[in-house]
């Protein structure tokens, strides 16, 4: 049913049952992963899911097909008729975002916000941070600035060994571009193959915190997203009911809501300013631009005695830092 | 909050449809900003918000709930 051996995620929207979305792969002829998201009886659930995993796709239609709970159907009939989608090409695999994780546990970072294609920001930061006894500096988007100066940009970023990259929504609409080859960027394979694989949200732990980063809200229009991924609880809350934290008003809901948080520090960085709330126990940071004003900027975040201590650091940044090879 | 105002007597159930957002979705939280609310729970009749941060006691939703019925205008107007 699908081509090659790798899982290919689905996500299927129900009707007539309690879980608005059902999610399962297929790796090859078999079921994986399947999960009955946003309601129901979590412990049948449970069981469906651990019964199906790994069963033969030609096994499933005696076993789900034509089980009745409510309004004619039930999660096991529409786990059958997701499958049915798909094997008749109606169903096409989620994409939505990737998540990318820095697996070491970390005691000081650095959170930068839009780099806009300027390799001199980069440079100088790179430079700064490496006084800063930084272990690694985590880059929100945008990264790139829609110029030619972007292959000078991602050579540079590729470079550095101590930058995570993540892409903004111009970095995601143009790395769409440059792989389809309608982007006047000259990139080399290798550079394209970077570019591409930048995720769009990333994780990381400091000390015993975890923490989680994405650029903003057009993550939410990509195709296949769902509201019951990881993490888009809390990019739900923080972008769509906060407005970004511009609305205080809400933060009693925000706090609410935040016991179902996974991420104890959450950075965004679509709105250009910098900004540091502390709510329920979970630390939030809006990045400002790296470059503005003649100065370059990065937020350091560090773990201490089990506390977690955030500054926004600012350098003077001249034109021969921006030339400066 | 959902599971008080399901409890709700039969003839009250039987005048009124219920609906109950999810803050997890977009959808939830679209609605939520949409009635202006501030925190939760909150519950709304007739589209306005009308109990925030707390479950307000069954008689007292029952008698709000009642006062609106009973002066909704008719179906087809009345002068």
């Amino acid at each position: 049913m699908t081509n090659g051996n790798e899982p290919q995620k689905y996500i299927y929207r129900t009707q007539g049952v309690c879980p608005p979305e059902i999610h399962f792969q297929i790796e090859g002829e078999v079921l994986r992963e399947v999960r009955f998201m946003g309601g129901g009886c979590p412990g049948n659930a449970q069981l469906v899911s651990r019964l199906l995993h790994h069963m033969p796709l030609k096994a499933l239609p005696g076993l789900l097909g034509g089980i009745s709970c409510k309004n004619k159907t039930s999660c096991p009939d529409q786990l059958f008729q997701a499958l049915k989608k798909v094997e008749e090409g109606e169903l096409l695999p989620a994409r939505s975002f990737q998540i990318v994780a820095d697996p070491q546990k970390r005691k000081r970072i650095a959170l930068v916000g839009a780099l806009d294609g300027r390799v001199g920001s980069l440079r100088a930061l790179a430079s700064r941070l490496k006084e800063e006894k930084i272990e690694m500096a985590y880059c929100l988007g945008n990264i790139t600035g829609g110029s030619l100066a972007d292959k000078a940009l991602l050579q540079g970023l590729r470079k550095e060994k101590h930058f995570l990259a993540i892409q903004g929504d111009k970095d995601w609409a143009l790395a769409r571009q440059i792989i389809s080859s309608a982007s006047s960027v000259p990139l080399e394979p290798k550079e394209k193959d970077y570019f591409d694989s930048l995720g769009q949200v990333f994780t990381f732990q400091l000390g015993g915190s975890l923490g989680m980063g994405f650029y903003g809200r057009y993550l939410q229009d990509l195709p296949g997203y769902s509201d019951y991924e990881p993490f888009a609880l809390e990019m739900n809350l923080i972008s769509n009911l906060t407005q970004f934290m511009q609305d205080e008003t809400v933060f009693p809901a925000l706090l609410a809501m935040i016991p179902q948080f996974k991420a104890q520090v959450i950075a965004f960085s679509q709105v250009r300013k910098w900004g540091y709330w502390q709510v329920g126990g979970v630390e939030v940071i809006s990045l400002g631009p790296a470059l503005e004003e003649g100065k370059i900027s990065c937020g350091i975040l560090e773990e201490r005695g089990g506390q977690l201590r955030f500054q926004i650091k600012e350098w003077p940044f001249t034109l021969e830092d921006e030339s400066e090879p | 909050m959902a599971d008080s105002v399901k409890a709700l007597p039969e003839d009250i159930q039987a005048i009124i449809d219920i609906r109950e957002w999810d803050m997890r979705t977009r959808e939830g939280v679209n609605r939520f900003r949409e009635l202006r609310a501030k925190s939760l729970p909150s519950v709304a009749l007739d589209g306005e918000l009308i109990y925030e941060s707390l479950i307000p006691p069954q008689e007292e939703l029952i008698a709000e709930i009642e006062r609106r019925f009973n002066t909704r205008p008719t179906e087809g107007g009345e002068d």
